[in-house]
């Protein structure tokens, strides 16, 4: 049966009234949910934080490897200038990127891209802003083979660290080998890392684990918006508030294909086509997109607004829509509560 | 008597036609997951997929040999149909959604 009211309707109707009171026999009252309650709380479970963090039976976490990992990450010996190391650019201060419109590689090169967070990668299912890589693993040595990036192919970096004193002790310990330091031991261990790299506690996830005060009015009404009229969640669906999708949402077009590079020509739609990014912890001052274009987050709404430009690749997700004052203002409140405290980062002693 | 044996003729030569071009199949989209019903299909058969999501979905098939064939943009509520082409192991995906995927081993012919 389908409801009488539009789901948005129902939410904004439940998120103002909250629950209703009904009789029963005997004069006492109990609570009931009503129906738009009930869609509230199927559609809040959507977003709820899962309880733990999904490691690939492949490459089972220990707390060695993700010291060996969180090491490497540091390391800019991984390098060849041995300048640049993961956290050049993936900067825990930085909310793990580097505030850039877009990447800084080899050579103080600005590269096309802007450098993506990498928290909650434990969950995702495509990597880079264009997918090309399908594990962390296989991500881990993207940047730094690439000649515009780290520009070391990983069997200089496996002779390199071969001579570092104080690694082979480590990779021994994560891995037990005989010959532990090989590139995809490197690669395992970085991964490994990155998976505990995970989104803090926001307000956003006290509501939905049923403290009603942790967000404000606005925020709940944000929420509504969000999840209704904007479609937004059509694609940041789930706790992550991404789902790894790729679209073309219109932006001005470059030399950039996105996604489009790798499929086939006959597949429009990723023509232009990039990752859907996550939502958390979104540094609200930007720079926003996958080559930053975007530099404030109301230019950001006034894009999804307006629709994106027409164009054979554009997303069918995509659609124009109406945004008040208000609901403009709710919004961006709503995706402040999306943010938790940072976490304190203790950076490793490098052997 | 006689139309009747005409009609039964007439039948038998349906349900023929319609083995010799191979069964039909129907797998639905559901938000992003394909609702695998456990296919035993084989070539010549057919697979329909059909939008039940909200969204927009673009399968694509990936033959054993690497060979794959695309289904094109697929909107809420259509439907998109392929036949398979080759025996062996088949993975289906979709290229706005990686997070989709089934995968069924197909018998020859």
């Amino acid at each position: 049966m389908k409801p009488l009211l539009p789901l948005r309707s129902l939410i904004a109707i439940a998120l103002s009234c909250g629950f209703s009171v009904a009789p029963i026999r005997g004069g006492s009252a109990v609570a009931v949910e009503d129906p738009a309650q009930q869609s509230l709380h199927e559609l809040k479970d959507q977003f709820r934080r899962p309880a733990h963090v999904p490691f690939p039976k492949a490459n089972p976490p220990t707390p060695a490897k993700v010291a060996l990992g969180k090491a490497l990450f540091f390391d800019p010996r991984l390098s060849r200038s041995e300048s640049i190391s993961c956290a050049t650019c993936h900067n825990p201060s930085l909310g793990w990127s580097d505030g850039l419109p877009r990447a800084v590689g080899f050579g103080m090169v600005s590269l096309p891209r802007r450098t993506p967070s990498i928290r909650n990668l434990a969950w995702g299912a495509a990597f880079q802003w264009d997918g090309r890589a399908d594990s962390l693993e296989a991500q881990a040595r993207m940047p730094i083979a690439a000649p515009d990036e780290m520009n070391m192919p990983m069997d200089a970096v496996v002779e390199r660290l071969k001579g570092v004193p104080g690694y082979a002790a480590l990779f021994r310990e994560a891995f037990g080998d005989d010959e532990p330091i090989t590139a995809r031991n490197v690669t395992a261990a970085l991964a490994t890392f990155q998976r505990t790299l995970v989104s803090g506690e926001a307000p956003f996830d006290r509501w939905i684990s049923g403290e009603e005060s942790a967000i404000e009015p606005d925020a709940k009404r944000g929420f509504a918006v969000f999840t209704g009229k904007a479609g937004c969640a059509a694609c940041h669906s789930g706790w992550r508030f991404t789902d790894d999708s790729f679209h073309d949402i219109g932006l001005k077009a470059g030399e950039d294909l996105g996604r489009g590079k790798f499929a086939p020509p006959g597949v429009i739609a990723m023509q232009n086509a990039f990752k859907t990014p996550s939502l958390r912890d979104l540094q609200i001052r930007g720079p926003y997109m996958h080559d930053g274009q975007i530099d404030s987050l109301d230019a950001v709404l006034d894009h999804y607004a307006k629709g994106g430009e027409k164009r054979p690749s554009l997303s069918f997700e995509m659609k124009s829509f109406e945004l008040s004052e208000r609901e403009r203002r709710d919004l961006v409140a709503f995706l402040r509560t999306l943010q938790a405290e940072p976490v304190s980062v203790t950076l490793p002693q490098l052997p | 008597m006689r139309r009747l044996l005409i009609v039964s003729a007439a039948l038998t030569t349906l349900i023929c036609v319609s083995r010799a071009s191979g069964e039909d199949f129907e797998v639905s989209i559901h938000h992003v997951e394909l609702q695998d019903p456990g296919l035993k299909a084989k070539v010549g058969d057919t697979i329909t997929f059909v939008n039940h999501a909200g969204i927009a979905h673009n399968l694509y098939l990936t033959y054993e040999d690497g060979q794959i064939e695309t289904l094109d943009t697929q909107p809420p509520r259509t439907s998109k149909r392929t036949v398979l082409k080759q025996a062996g192991h088949v993975v289906v995906r979709c290229w706005i959604h990686p997070i989709i995927r089934m995968e069924l081993d197909v018998a020859a012919k």
